[in-house]
């Protein structure tokens, strides 16, 4: 073991090292700004795509009506303001409000003195009640009997007390006359501080977009789907990236039976026409309340993350030799006995050691220190089989092995393990550590599978194939450049050739693809909610707004308007976005 | 020069399956390499010439391991190649690839890249590894101030180097060049003709040295393997190659060289028709069968494996086109007096 | 290989994703919650209907269940429901009972009339933006037709419609913008509906309006609507020829919605395709013949340029009929989205198999079809 300052150098040339790397990276992003910039309609897409993300950080700011959660991960409410239906942008109908004046004075709630107050609003949660504001007015339009309805009264029957505007000063007339016994109707204006903004001029601060049917603020609406849209279309396009790469590059990568199979299934999730496919992932989605993982699947990924890592590691160093010349071309681990021996110690170990370890068996509740060391257990007897494996049957040497493993740690100098694999490593372990806290047999990922998740997952469905093969292209054509056969030649192992060499020079179009993508998940997502197998109703969503304001689209267009402006502008950056990046990534534009 | 030979190849075959969609089972092959027995001495260059197609990339491939062998054996100091662990045949045997540009990652700096043999085999790290790198690129002929930057920075003959430099860095026995000049200038490919000369007396290296061009070949080789159609149809000295060449398409080679003279430009016509495809590779002798030579039938009976004319010449014993063993046939005179 | 060849061999490919698409739609039909059972008999499953030999009470919901074999095991409910697709029966509607190839046989033909039509404004459109484009590459009209084209493709495409709905559709009180230009009453085109909305017709509507042997496409239908049956239709369509107009105005909107969307990325495909073409050899061989530009861009660029753009035919169709499903359901056209849409909302899983499977079929075959088209013109295609 080398004391730390032996390791000086080692870990100045590493820090080093990293810097350069870091220099390198910001001076392509500089490079790639250069290119960028070339366009202007790609800088309008930058533009775009962040000045909608700021309205959606900043909602809160912005917006001036808010929803109240009602115990969903995703889906706002919004309380129904029965005041003003429909009412255009700008219009006085945004500030108006009838309300009933009780005039019997033999009425228990009659009084003098009547306080101008909206209509019944809903608190943060249904539970708490209902509360009503104080109005503000400013001009009292008509007052009308209720019974005969709809006749039109002298207005020197209410006046506004001059030292409060929000109270009414009923007149002895008013309620001296039997004759207006049933009370009367005011309607009036008032200051709607709820729908106004201090950024618009004077007498256009008022519901700027107009209101919806319900009565809530289209505009405040709008920049709330702005959040909504953009959760959407990012958390999808980042997950089908993810299985994407995934599975494309594993097709691509090992070829033969593997990358058949997945191929005819992608041709399967091609033949259907992508709306009509999330359509139906969508209905068969229905019943899922909540997304729930059983334990032993949930600890699967990590356990078999740190298993891979480590026995890559062990491999390069314990075993003196590797694997022999034939075997490693006649295809890795996928094939033939290694790929029964994996198996088998899959379902085995991954499967069902953990399922006792984790979940409560024999009545017993397992601590935190049992589950990691089960795991742990799981993961060393995973590599020793891949180990005894090379050792007994490929016939590989093990001399010196521990002094070979113990001398591989470099403690001497952290900068070197500062690269993805350890990043993962971390991550298995902290995904593990957290886990082995959990009570219960399953591991909650989405608590309230709402409609919005269903449809996120259903795009999710729909989406993966399309980049599988994508990726799978890309890595079928870095493959077969020379510099893949040169780093074999050295002796690399496969998951080196495949995140050093094949990956980094395969992700340029995905980036692409990506961005392009997230434009059109919040185009499908807002078809689903236009066709009502979306968002529930009520929320902010755009697509489900315009599907709303469909009753009441030539009487007041304003309600379909601006949620399909918001979405078009959104798409339409992210597009631009896409172009830009298409042209920086561009082998042809470099330099 | 030892008694033993480094690598002997016995009857080498690699067959590429050709698939026929998903549900036909294989139907036919590609004999990219049919047949091919060949021993290389320690410490020599053996130049393996033929036109694109012919097999001589594949050749190199499986003598390296580097693709599976269809059948017969490839042996390396006495022990059979798939035998030996693949780290050990890494350390032994190396490449340098024909594109210097595509054999290098454009992501990764040249230390990176001249350094991952060593990475990979946990041999060295941090700034041992730097010192290494130093020492090989200098050895090339570059400075240790180019660790740092990137490949598309360099120029063709400097990748060369490069890749050179990679192949050197795990101290191996063997270097396969497998075209290692023809993506280069004229001008510099005497350069790194030179460099590898210097190279090979230097550490006691045994190159195999796969080219089309006769001309550079021979300026390297002391041994010349002609490839035609998967099979070797004559191996010599390369001097005795070119003043004594017995097959009809080991002549076309030489004959096809630009000579400098315009007044002895070879009376030989150019070959006509076209390399038959490997898919379904004419029997007999393949190059007789492209001349349409009549004595090509008889061919198609005969043992057509190498034999031994005069000491170290084997050639292929076809009737159509070897003058089989006839020393006094006429040559051109610019063939004879070089 | 010869032409047939490849073209059975490449019906033989189809059959494992057919396959894979019925068990794809089997499975989710399986997943989908709801009781198929129940929803049959509604509030009625209680009701005893018979007895079984022990003297059992039978309820609704149990006679409907051993019907519709629901308790057989899903592996023999597959074999059936192949067996069953196989040999022309799709199931039936669970609300009404009516069949669901019959449902389908009526909506399909809606929807391809509309992606027909669509596609005849979308590639015209497209190629021709796509050349000019081309031509004048970094000029104005190229900037701005590029980002048309970009704008295009990112339109919510209900949006769009609505739009068109809005200004060709309506009044000037509402804003259209017709009334005053063409003098004409309530907007250019009709805003609903496949027909006149003088008459609503639920589903029995098209059999209303056109003979039981029609072809189910409303175009070739209304032409060829036969004297009595005109006879008993509104008294404003006194020949088929008005019944006919009428019908293709109707599509006139939808078409154009579907159609305008879909030619922003013809438009991009057309352009780089041209571009790409524009610096080949024989372009130039041809400018130094001395030929007119026009002749050379047209006659010798456009030629080779149109051929990746036709390829991408198949796929047009697809994403035509993925469209048309919000296109229809903003018209209020009762085609297969409509349909598959109605299906879902209403758990009818009979329905979303046979509309999804339909659609598939559709599109599997368009690009059978284009592939064939394209290896039997292009010399350069070798059938493999």
């Amino acid at each position: 073991m080398r004391e730390w300052e032996e390791g000086r150098k080692d870990r100045e040339e590493s820090r080093k090292r990293l810097l350069e790397s870091l220099a390198m990276s910001i001076g392509n992003i500089g490079r790639g700004w250069k290119i960028y910039r070339r366009s202007l309609l790609a800088v309008l897409g930058l533009v775009m795509v962040l000045s909608v993300s700021l309205v959606a950080i900043f909602a809160d700011e912005i917006a001036v009506q808010h929803p109240y959660r009602n115990l969903t991960d995703t889906e706002d409410k919004w309380s129904n303001n029965p005041d003003q239906q429909e009412s255009p942008p700008f219009s006085e109908e945004c500030s108006l409000r009838a309300q009933k004046i009780t005039t019997n004075p033999n009425s228990p709630l009659f009084s003098e003195t009547v306080v101008a107050e909206s209509g019944n609003k809903v608190r943060e949660s249904i539970a708490l009640g209902y509360y009503t504001d104080v109005l503000s007015v400013t001009e009292i339009i008509k007052i009308e009997s209720i019974s005969p309805p709809g006749y039109d009264q002298d207005m020197s029957l209410i006046t506004v007390d001059p030292n409060n505007s929000s109270i009414f000063v009923l007149s002895p007339e008013l309620y001296g006359n039997s004759s207006y016994y049933a009370g009367v109707w005011i309607t009036y204006l008032y200051e709607n501080d709820e729908m106004s903004h201090w950024w618009m001029p004077e007498g256009y601060d008022t519901c700027i977009f107009g209101t919806n049917k319900e009565g809530h603020d289209v505009f405040s609406k709008v920049v709330y789907g702005a959040r909504v849209s953009l959760t959407i279309g990012i958390t999808v396009a980042t997950l089908t990236v993810t299985i994407g790469t995934i599975v494309g590059s594993i097709s691509g990568y090992y070829g033969g039976r593997v990358d058949e199979v997945i191929m005819r299934i992608c041709d399967v999730f091609f033949a259907i026409p992508g709306l009509i496919l999330a359509m139906a992932f969508v209905a068969a989605m229905r019943s899922v309340s909540s997304l729930t993982l059983p334990v032993w699947l949930g600890v699967l990924l990590p356990v078999l993350m740190l298993a891979y890592f480590l026995n890559a590691h062990l491999s390069t160093t314990i075993l003196s030799g590797d694997n022999k010349v034939s075997d490693q071309a006649m295809g890795m681990l996928m094939k033939n006995r290694s790929l029964l021996v994996s198996v088998l110690a899959f379902l085995f170990f991954v499967g069902w050691l953990p399922a006792i370890a984790w979940s409560d068996f024999f009545g017993v509740s397992h601590s935190r220190g049992w589950r990691l060391t089960s795991s742990l257990v799981v993961i060393a007897l995973l590599a020793a089989i891949i180990l005894a494996d090379r050792k007994f049957v490929q016939k590989n040497s093990m001399d010196g092995a521990l002094e070979r493993l113990s001398s591989s740690f470099d403690w001497t100098n952290p900068w070197r393990y500062l690269n993805f694999r350890t990043v993962v490593v971390f991550l298995s372990m902290a995904i593990l550590f957290k886990l082995s806290g959990n009570e219960g047999s399953e591991i909650i990922l989405i608590k309230d599978f709402d409609k919005l998740w269903q449809v996120q997952f259903a795009l999710i469905f729909t989406g993966w194939p399309g980049y599988a093969r994508l990726i799978r292209g890309q890595v079928l054509y870095v493959k077969e450049m020379a510099f893949v056969e040169a780093a074999k030649s050295v002796g690399a192992p496969p998951s080196r050739i495949m995140f050093r060499h094949i990956l980094p020079n395969a992700w340029a179009p995905l980036l692409v693809a990506f961005t392009l993508d997230i434009g059109g998940t919040i185009l499908s997502a807002s078809g689903l909610s236009f066709l009502g197998l979306g968002a529930a109703p009520y929320t902010a969503e755009w697509g489900l707004m315009i599907s709303e304001s469909r009753v009441a689209f030539q009487r007041a267009p304003h309600m379909m308007l601006y949620p399909g402006l918001a979405i078009a502008i959104t798409v339409l950056g992210f597009n631009l976005l896409g172009d830009g990046i298409r042209d920086v990534v561009d082998p042809k534009n470099r330099r | 020069m030892s008694e033993k030979p480094l690598i002997e190849i016995r009857g080498m075959r690699k067959w590429f399956p050709i698939k026929e969609g998903m549900l036909s089972s294989v139907r036919s092959y590609v004999r990219a390499v049919d047949g091919v027995d060949l021993v290389i001495n320690r410490g020599e260059t053996l130049g393996v010439v033929g036109e694109s197609g012919c097999g001589k990339t594949t050749l190199g491939r499986v003598l390296m391991g580097l693709i599976p062998i269809t059948d017969g054996s490839v042996t390396y100091s006495g022990s059979d190649i798939r035998d030996i662990p693949n780290k050990e045949i890494r350390r032994k045997m190396q490449i340098v690839f024909q594109d210097p540009g595509g054999s290098m990652n454009p992501r990764i700096s040249v230390r990176s890249i001249v350094g991952e043999p060593l990475q990979v085999n946990g041999i060295s790290e941090g700034v041992e590894l730097t010192r290494k790198v130093e020492e090989l690129l200098e050895s090339v002929g570059l400075k240790a101030e180019h660790m740092t930057r990137f490949p598309h920075e360099f120029s063709g003959g400097q990748k060369q180097r490069i890749a050179l430099a990679r192949a050197l860095s795990l101290d191996p026995e063997f270097i396969l060049l497998d075209e290692p000049t023809s993506a280069l200038d004229v001008s510099v490919q005497a350069q790194v003709l030179n460099l590898l000369e210097q190279i090979q007396k230097e550490r006691g290296l045994t190159f195999v040295f796969i080219s089309h061009d006769l001309a550079v070949v021979r300026h390297i080789s002391d041994r010349i393997a002609v490839m035609y159609l998967g099979k070797i149809v004559e191996l010599a000295d390369s001097d005795e190659i070119y003043r004594n060449p017995l097959h009809a398409y080991t002549k076309a080679l030489i004959s096809a060289i630009p000579s400098p003279d315009p007044d002895a430009r070879s009376d030989q016509p150019p070959v006509e028709g076209d390399v038959p495809s490997p898919v379904d590779p004419p029997p007999g002798c393949a190059f007789g069968h492209r001349l349409q030579h009549p004595d090509w039938e008889k061919s198609t009976k005969m043992d057509l494996s190498l034999k031994e004319v005069s000491p170290g010449h084997w050639v292929q014993p076809c009737p159509c086109c070897t003058d089989e063993f006839d020393e006094d046939r006429d040559l051109p005179d610019w063939v004879r007096g070089e | 290989m010869k032409l047939h060849e490849f073209v059975v061999r490449r019906l033989l490919l189809l059959i494992p994703v057919m396959i894979g698409v019925a068990v794809f739609t089997f499975a989710v039909a399986q997943i989908i919650p709801g009781d198929p059972a129940a929803l049959q008999c509604g509030d009625k499953c209680g009701l005893i209907v018979g007895y079984t030999e022990e003297g059992e009470p039978i309820t609704a919901h149990q006679a409907n269940r051993e019907r519709l074999k629901l308790d057989d095991p899903v592996s023999i409910q597959f074999e059936r429901y192949i067996t069953d697709l196989v040999n022309g029966d799709w199931g039936e509607s669970q609300k009404n009972g009516r069949p669901v190839l019959d449902i389908i046989k009526t909506s399909a033909p809606v929807t391809l009339e509309m992606a027909f039509f669509s596609l005849m404004i979308a590639y015209p459109l497209g190629i021709f933006l796509g050349i000019i484009s081309a031509v004048r590459q970094d000029r104005m009209f190229d900037h701005v037709s590029r980002f048309f084209a970009i704008a295009f493709v990112s339109l919510p495409i209900f949006w769009f419609a609505m739009l068109l709905q809005l200004y060709f559709a309506t009044g000037p009180e509402v804003g259209g913008i017709c009334d005053p230009i063409f003098g004409t009453e309530g907007g250019c085109f009709p805003i609903f509906d496949r027909h006149d909305q003088s008459y609503t017709y639920p589903i029995e509507g098209y059999h209303w309006f056109y003979p039981e042997a029609g072809t189910g496409f409303h175009l070739v239908d209304s032409w060829f609507v036969t004297d009595a049956k005109l006879a008993e239709l509104p008294s404003e369509f006194d020949t088929n020829r008005e019944l006919f107009m009428d019908t293709l105005t109707h599509l006139v909107l939808p078409c154009s919605a579907l159609g305008i969307a879909s030619s922003g990325s013809l438009l991009r495909y057309m352009r780089a395709s041209l571009l790409e073409v524009l610096h080949e050899d024989y372009v130039r061989t041809a400018r130094a013949k001395g030929l007119s530009e026009f002749r050379v861009v047209v006659v010798h660029a456009c030629r080779n340029a149109m051929v990746p753009i036709v390829t991408i035919l198949g796929f047009s169709i697809g994403g035509a009929i993925g469209g048309a499903v919000l296109t229809e359901s903003v018209f209020g056209i009762h085609g297969m989205g409509t349909v598959a849409v109605l299906g879902i909302l209403q758990l009818e899983y009979q329905i979303v198999m046979g509309v999804t499977l339909l659609t598939s079929v559709i599109f599997l075959l368009s690009n059978l079809i284009v592939d064939i088209a394209y290896a039997i013109v292009d010399p350069r295609v070798r059938l493999e």
